[in-house]
């Protein structure tokens, strides 16, 4: 009963005994369907179902007209999968040729079998054919959103690997990712050994200056140790800043140590 | 402290300005005379450790909670000051992978997701340059002023 290119699905199309019975044109279409929902059967298809049943509750139960202004709206909601944009063209191909009756007939068979498929949830009361293309859509829109995700995540990273070459010098002609990076590697190497070796100076510098202590007032080394913050390579901004209100500060700090 | 409240009490007289830079200097020179009255002079290398932990410290101190790094840099210290262990201090950064390079060189990045470790990345970078223009400035001025 069971054509032969359906054979390898066999024990996926075990669980729905009426599989067999559609025409040979509708079999890769139907083996499409099993394999898919047997990935996650138990929770998605059945949940979706429940969902889908309770709100068609609420809405009068709808013509083939109706059924698929909503597939058409699920599919574009969900495109950007290749399986939803085969399913958005076939349906489409499906409406273009609506007046055909061979062709109606036939969706009409496969939302039928779908029934059939519903029918075996225990939680679905109305079945249609909306069942299927909800879940479709709704796996559609989980991968959108994932790729939307990725997309708002690798906009990030760009933006703050901009914010990085800004920050590190002579960044900004190296093209590629891994040379960047390889760049800010460099850099802050760099910057850690410099501070490595500062300190080291300073340990050497140090030591004149603490003989330095002795030797000068309290008054004009306070002035001194300004002089010394305030003849960093600051902006003026900051020597201003500093030259208002640093004194007093560094008046606290001399008089505490 | 007296030193510690009256540094941390005092308000920022310019508040546009935004107050890292001299805070990172008062903490760094605070820090700096402490280092130098508490280690005796004869330990040259030790004395350069602590005045190496002190800028990090510093800078971690000036940056504040906020950031993962300066997290990472404080629970370092505290560690080491609990229990004198010396953690090793140059790793080789010459793995295939850029990202974990990266990682490890920016304290506290293990564990951390790509995004999250290029902000902190940036933030460490700010600092640091901030802070190697604070110590060349005084090693400049210090040895302009020096004998």
């Amino acid at each position: 009963m069971d054509p032969p290119s359906l054979m390898p699905r066999l024990p996926e199309m075990c669980r729905f005994p009426m599989l067999g019975m559609p025409p040979p044109e509708l079999a890769p279409r139907v083996g499409w369907i099993g394999g898919d929902a047997s990935v996650e059967e138990s929770t998605v298809t059945e949940q979706c179902g429940g969902s889908k049943g309770r709100r068609r509750r609420r809405d009068p139960p709808s013509s083939g007209g109706a059924t698929e202004d909503e597939s058409s709206k699920l599919v574009s909601t969900s495109s950007g999968n290749e399986l939803t944009e085969a399913e958005a063209k076939r349906l489409k191909a499906i409406k273009s040729t609506d007046g055909n009756d061979n062709i109606k007939s036939e969706a009409e068979a496969s939302s039928g079998i779908c029934n059939k498929l519903a029918a075996q949830n225990p939680q679905t009361t109305e079945p249609p054919k909306q069942d299927y293309i909800h879940v479709r859509a709704r796996r559609g829109q989980a991968t959108d959103s994932h790729s939307l995700a990725e997309r708002a995540r690798r906009e990030k990273i760009s933006e703050r690997m901009k914010i990085l070459q800004d920050l590190v010098p002579g960044c900004n002609k190296v093209i590629g990712k891994a040379s960047v990076l390889d760049e800010i590697i460099n850099y802050i190497q760099a910057l850690q050994r410099q501070v490595e070796f500062l300190s080291m100076k300073l340990e050497a510098v140090s030591s004149p200056m603490n003989t330095s202590i002795e030797v000068f007032p309290s008054n004009d080394f306070s002035s001194q140790r300004y002089d010394a913050t305030s003849g960093l390579a600051y902006s003026s901004q900051t020597r201003e800043y500093e030259q208002g209100s640093g004194t007093e500060w560094l008046h606290t700090f001399e008089r505490v140590t | 402290m007296d030193s510690k409240s009256s540094a941390c009490s005092s308000p920022n007289p310019n508040p546009t300005l935004g107050p890292s830079k001299l805070m990172l200097a008062f903490r760094f020179l605070r820090a700096l005379s402490l280092v130098r009255r508490t280690t005796p002079a004869s330990s040259r290398t030790c004395r350069g450790r602590r005045i190496e932990r002190a800028a990090y410290a510093s800078m971690a101190y000036t940056a504040g909670a906020s950031r993962a790094w300066s997290r990472a840099v404080l629970r370092r210290l505290h560690h080491r000051a609990r229990r004198r262990a010396v953690a090793p201090r140059r790793l080789s950064t010459t793995a295939g992978n850029r990202a974990e390079a990266l990682r490890r060189l920016v304290p506290g990045g293990g564990g951390m997701d790509y995004c999250t470790l290029l902000e902190e990345t940036a933030d460490y970078i700010k600092c640091l340059s901030m802070q190697v223009e604070l110590m060349q400035g005084i090693v400049d001025s210090a040895s302009s002023y020096g004998p």
